[in-house]
């Protein structure tokens, strides 16, 4: 197991695509963070218009931390995009370039195999998201440094600069949460349909569909809660002024258990299905 | 007729107010705070607004006669525009007149409740109501109705008979509220601004803690 993990680890830093992957992820991240550098104060002014009648406002709020939660907002759709492209690539290049039969002419156990692919696709998806968070915060609080952050969620909240901060790592850490479940899908897609037009095809759709929904309100709790699509706002959580952990825990583990059950789908269907 | 003894009633009831001038208690009261030269003290600032969320907050307040009062803080503050100022210099800032409305006994002191009404446009305020404690000359609560950025009611806490400032105020007021759309931030949704304000006005309170005051008066 050990050594598939490495050769598919090998594989993934060897392919070209995986580096235009980053460059591109990092060009989208200066291209957020400079439009939102511009759009910051234009946020700001609507949010705190009617508090200047009433008050007067002293402090930067246009610092590292708003313009990082402001990456945050529009990270998560550009982000599982191009992971989704990257990981289901991992396998539906295989396909392509007939290496799965190659592989397979030697004794390796096709369950160990595809499972060490989505090892890999979780942790390439950390390591991106990682990265992006590394990336952020150096950016935003080197250039704008650090500062109260303001968000508005059902009312205005401020968050003192270290609270800001620690809030910001926790929602990268449940944002991998949502990546990873798009990975897995993206990799469990890519073992059904095994063409790579087909798959990014579907995979963009499946992006879409989820983020359309996102926004929709299903009637009832009970749907709210555990429907796959309405977890991936769980890192709003953290900017709500008292954070509801136990809401957080539970999306968490409704995550975890569907990013398991999808990579079990996946799994299953590439031990039984014959390689061709 | 009867519009003629209106007119004359008007008159006359108009130059009483102006033949007032301006109330003694207010004058010994602005005596005393006159004796002082500046003062500093840290603050720590309590909001209370329905929809806003904020921790308490802290900062250094710097008051010189004659000039605007400053403040130093890392922290990004919400400031009411009124009640920081305890002189209430604000107030007396150009000509004005006041009107005594009652004498009230509290907890054994006199409190005198009186309006003062500007008598020059350049004034920010239509009219300001103090409750002045004429034993002790210091200011209670006041109601100050500004130009431009609603009413604000202040209530004085002080810690010692002989303070010449308070250790905690509250200031109340009124603010609109403005709703966003959630994903409002970062998406670039345009927002209808005027749609939004039709939940109407909301109070909200701010309370000040003011601690450590460093005060120097003339002469002193």
């Amino acid at each position: 197991m050990k050594s598939l993990l490495f050769a598919e680890c090998f594989k993934l830093f060897r392919q070209s695509k995986t580096y235009y992957a980053v460059a591109s992820l990092l060009i989208i991240e200066g291209i957020i963070l400079i439009s939102a550098y511009f759009e910051g104060t234009n946020i700001i002014n609507i949010l705190l218009d009617n508090l200047r009648k009433t008050f007067y406002l002293k402090g930067n709020l246009l610092n590292g931390n708003l313009l990082q939660y402001l990456v945050l907002n529009t990270l998560w759709f550009h982000l599982p995009l191009i992971i989704m492209i990257v990981v289901s690539g991992m396998l539906t290049a295989e396909y392509k370039d007939k290496t799965v039969q190659t592989i397979f002419l030697q004794p390796v156990r096709k369950w160990k195999w595809i499972l060490s692919k989505y090892i890999i696709a979780v942790g390439f998806t950390a390591f991106i998201v990682g990265l992006l968070f590394i990336t952020s915060y150096w950016l935003c609080n080197v250039f704008f440094g650090k500062g109260d952050l303001v968000v508005y969620l059902d009312g205005l909240s401020f968050f003192s600069a270290k609270d800001a901060s620690n809030r910001i790592q926790w929602a990268f850490l449940a944002g991998t949460i949502s990546m990873v479940f798009f990975a897995v899908s993206s990799l469990t897609i890519a073992v059904i349909l095994k063409d790579v037009t087909k798959t990014w095809i579907v995979c963009a759709l499946f992006l879409i569909i989820c983020n359309v929904l996102l926004k929709i309100d299903l009637g009832t709790d009970w749907l709210n809660q555990f429907s796959f699509f309405k977890l991936n706002d769980t890192w709003q959580y953290f900017f709500q002024y008292d954070i509801p952990y136990s809401r957080i825990w539970l999306n968490w583990l409704i995550s975890l258990f569907y990013i398991i059950t999808i990579a079990s789908v996946g799994i299953i269907i590439f031990q039984k299905r014959d390689i061709g | 007729m009867r519009n003629f003894f209106l007119s004359f009633w008007l008159l006359i009831s108009s130059s009483n107010i102006f033949s007032q001038g301006v109330d003694e208690s207010l004058i010994k009261m602005r005596q005393r705070i006159d004796s002082v030269n500046s003062f500093q003290v840290n603050l720590q600032l309590e909001t209370d607004i329905s929809f806003v969320n904020m921790p308490v907050k802290r900062a250094v307040m710097q008051w010189e006669k004659g000039k605007p009062v400053q403040f130093t803080s890392k922290d990004f503050i919400l400031l009411p525009k009124k009640g920081l100022d305890f002189s209430l210099s604000s107030l007396f800032e150009y000509p004005f007149v006041t009107l005594v409305r009652g004498i009230t006994t509290q907890q054994g002191q006199t409190i005198k409740e009186m309006n003062v009404i500007p008598a020059d446009r350049r004034a920010d305020f239509s009219i300001a109501t103090l409750w002045i404690n004429t034993s002790l000359r210091r200011v209670e609560s006041a109601e100050i109705s500004t130009n431009k950025d609603g009413i604000y009611f202040l209530q004085m806490h002080y810690r010692l008979p002989t303070d010449f400032f308070p250790d905690r105020v509250e200031v109340k007021f009124e603010i609109e509220k403005i709703k966003i759309p959630l994903n409002f931030m970062g998406k670039g949704t345009r927002v209808d601004k005027e749609k939004m304000k039709a939940d109407g006005m909301k109070s909200g309170k701010i309370f000040l803690n003011m601690s450590d005051y460093i005060i120097r008066k003339i002469g002193g």
